[in-house]
């Protein structure tokens, strides 16, 4: 865990000195407006979180572009800005939320134990997550892709065999279970980071890393023109806003939340304070699915 | 040195000098061994016969001087070390019989190992060896099953074994209880009669008088007196040897 | 618990990766450090310079700082190949030092002339070392050299996140975020997955004391 943070802050440092070079605003960007006068049902979430006049928000914090711990120990990124608009519509600034760093393993655990009181974490609404946790959203859509060297032939996952290329991934990640389909076990090189999987493409011990392409650009981002984007998305991955199980009325407070921020250009906004640094062309938001 | 005599001594040691940090352990030693010479090495303890006697085989290295075996000096720690070594039987106070063998592997094993001849050969030459220390039917214990006496007598026949050119003993019975200290000796006057060229470092007056050709005697890391065991045991010539002895012979 | 049986092939999968990389780790280790250990002790001095080193080294430095220098040191100075070896080297290197230092003491506990009466026999260092002193040697070393090996296996957990992958913490990993199982039921089958080689290697160890014991 010791390397991890490690890691991190390297990555940490690099982005913030990109961001400071890209001539942006800081992390903190303008916070979208406090709906002071928000009213809300008894007994719902919402009322109970506007009461207690604070939220807990499960996030990456090591997700450069999403949810990237800055320097002042806040985590910045479009997930960010997401969950700040949700928390806004409950009549919470910023400041009333507390930050908890949510890995992948263990956003269902803090969900059911209520650590957290929603997770905005590039994390991907399937199935087998739904049988633990309810999602509104979707707020966005990812789609695995592969990062290789800039000078690369590799056009798409189909070329990796043929080539017979190492690909690197996340120990545990959806990305990683679904290249099985597309490259022989004994050719995929898992770490517990995606930085070392940069670190493995640039000193040759991989020919691709594979994950959602929204990582990846932050990756390329911070290779300086080494890596690029091989640009064909061969998954659907929709984020979502995970949330306790069976919290009809929540998701579906989220869900209008979401919908007025697109109507109203907060959610376009969130996007190019963060991830529209790399990638200007703003998401549309994706069909919201339906509250279960 | 002998000009007229043409085979080298056995054991030379030309201005030796030996410290144990500010401790002057052997102070200035020369003295020549001829080969087939018994040679007992007397003196109080702390003398520094213990150290001389380990120096000629390297076990204690020594800081100024020369020593030489059978003509050539001793070789810096390595192979050619442990050639000379081989050559070079050597007897020590506590036995140090290796514990995880038998006694019949502990007189095999260096003849396999160094010398390698085949295991059948050596062993029929360790079973000759161990009858005539007397102890063939102990050959398939282990050390610590055999008394001090025959433990001992053990460890003489795992040194004759190599086919030594010179025997070393360094206080070979002084760890043993009084009824065994014969059979010891008896094996070490044997060889003595047999032309062995032997230094003893001992305690055993009686060994002294009978199988030694020549006494040396030693007090703080000097040779004081170099004389026959007669001469030696009759008439010394130093107020230190004279002490000594009458130490021990009063006891 | 039925995420253990119904996830029972990634399991076993996991399980005979750990395996595999604590065999060769456990091989190499302990070769290496009783080499090391043997130049701890050797008349020679630069060889002596060199296993202090080695143990101070490899001792004081973290294991996941070992691994790293071997899976992302190494590639960066060119020697580019399997992170699985990145790994089991990394495991080996950090693992001989502490080997070194039981087989030491096992040597230091051997009496002194044991050592002296093979050397007067004309045994060269290292035919003294490894007829004499060595065998003596092994039954005190059994033991602290029992806990070293039963460290390395736990340590293998860390050795997954180096590229290497697939090993039962991997695959505990693998379970709980992509599959979004429950993560105490899957550690659980994690834990004993490691039991199924610590405990019988435990069992191995003191029958070999016993053993080692006896043959004196």
């Amino acid at each position: 865990m010791r390397l991890r943070a490690l890691t991190a802050g390297a990555v940490t440092a690099v982005l913030a000195l990109s961001m400071a070079a890209c001539g942006s605003s800081d992390s903190g960007s303008a916070n979208p407006s406090v709906d002071a006068g928000a009213q809300f049902e008894a007994g719902t979430t919402m009322a109970k979180l506007k009461t207690a006049g604070k939220i807990k928000i499960g996030t990456k914090f090591d997700q450069p572009l999403f949810g990237l711990k800055g320097l002042d120990g806040k985590p910045a990124g479009f997930d960010v800005e997401v969950a700040k608009l949700v928390a806004a519509k409950l009549g919470l600034s910023a400041d009333k939320i507390e930050w908890v760093e949510s890995q992948s393993k263990f956003r269902e655990e803090y969900i059911e134990q209520g650590k957290v009181d929603l997770v905005v974490a590039t994390y991907t609404i399937n199935d087998k997550r739904k049988e633990r946790v309810s999602f509104a959203g979707p707020y966005y859509q990812a789609g695995q892709d592969l990062m290789v060297k800039k000078d690369s032939t590799v056009d798409g996952p189909e070329a990796l065999k043929a080539a017979n290329a190492k690909v690197c991934s996340v120990t545990g990640s959806t990305p990683a279970e679904k290249i099985k389909e597309y490259v022989d076990p004994s050719n995929i090189v898992l770490f517990d980071v995606y930085s070392k999987c940069a670190d493995a493409l640039r000193t040759g011990q991989v020919q691709a890393v594979t994950t959602d392409n929204v990582i990846l650009l932050g990756l390329i981002d911070a290779s300086k023109g080494e890596f690029k984007l091989v640009g064909k998305p061969f998954t659907t991955e929709p984020y979502g806003i995970g949330i306790k199980k069976g919290d009809t009325k929540f998701c579906q407070f989220i869900d209008d939340t979401l919908k007025a921020a697109d109507s109203n250009g907060d959610y376009a906004k969130a996007w190019k304070d963060t991830a529209g640094k790399v990638a200007p062309e703003a998401p549309k938001l994706p069909e919201l699915s339906a509250c279960s | 040195m002998t000009a007229s005599n043409t085979a080298p001594p056995m054991i030379r040691m030309e201005s030796v000098d030996k410290f144990f940090g500010p401790l002057h352990v052997l102070k200035d030693i020369t003295l020549q061994v001829p080969k087939g010479q018994v040679v007992v090495v007397l003196g109080p303890s702390g003398s520094g016969k213990s150290t001389l006697c380990r120096t000629i085989n390297r076990l204690e290295p020594i800081d100024t001087g020369l020593i030489e075996v059978d003509g050539r000096p001793l070789p810096a720690e390595g192979k050619e070390l442990a050639n000379l070594r081989a050559e070079v039987g050597m007897v020590f106070q506590s036995f140090n019989l290796f514990a995880h063998k038998t006694i019949l592997e502990n007189v095999t094993l260096a003849p396999v190992k160094v010398r390698k001849l085949p295991v059948a050969e050596a062993r029929k030459t360790a079973m000759e060896l161990l009858e005539r220390v007397g102890i063939t039917n102990q050959a398939d214990k282990y050390p610590a099953q055999l008394s001090g006496g025959q433990q001992q007598r053990a460890a003489i026949a795992r040194a004759l074994a190599m086919r030594p050119k010179v025997m070393l003993f360094d206080e070979p019975t002084s760890a043993l209880d009084p009824e065994m200290v014969q059979e010891v000796l008896d094996v070490m006057t044997t060889l003595a009669g047999e032309g062995m060229t032997m230094l003893v470092v001992t305690h055993e007056m009686g060994f002294a008088r009978k199988a030694a050709n020549r006494v040396i005697f030693m007090s703080d890391g000097e040779v004081v007196e170099d004389s026959t065991p007669d001469e030696f045991f009759t008439a010394p010539k130093s107020g230190r040897a004279k002490d000594f002895l009458g130490k021990i012979l009063t006891h | 618990m039925n995420v253990i049986f119904d996830n029972f092939s990634l399991y076993r999968d996991g399980f005979l990766q750990t395996l595999k990389i604590c065999a060769f780790a456990a091989i190499g280790s302990l070769v290496l450090g009783t080499l090391i250990a043997g130049f701890r002790v050797s008349p020679v001095p630069p060889l002596r310079w060199v296993g202090t080193s080695w143990v101070n080294v490899f001792r004081n430095c973290p294991l996941t700082v070992v691994l790293f220098f071997c899976a992302f040191g190494l590639p960066e100075i060119g020697v580019n190949g399997a992170y699985f070896w990145f790994g089991v080297t990394g495991l080996v290197l950090y693992t001989s030092a502490f080997v070194c230092e039981a087989v030491r003491s096992g040597i230091n506990s051997v009496p002194a002339g044991q050592a002296e009466a093979a050397r007067a026999v004309g045994l060269t260092f290292t035919q003294s070392l490894s007829t004499v002193v060595l065998p003596q040697a092994l039954r005190t070393v059994v033991p602290p050299l029992g806990s070293v090996i039963i460290a390395m296996i736990k340590n293998s957990a860390i050795v997954g996140a180096f590229g290497v992958g697939g090993d039962l913490f991997a695959v505990g990993d693998t379970l709980t975020s992509s599959r979004g199982e429950a993560v105490l039921p899957v550690l659980i089958g994690v834990v004993l997955g490691y039991l199924v080689i610590t405990i019988p290697g435990g069992l191995a160890l003191g029958w070999l004391e016993r053993k080692v014991a006896i043959a004196r």
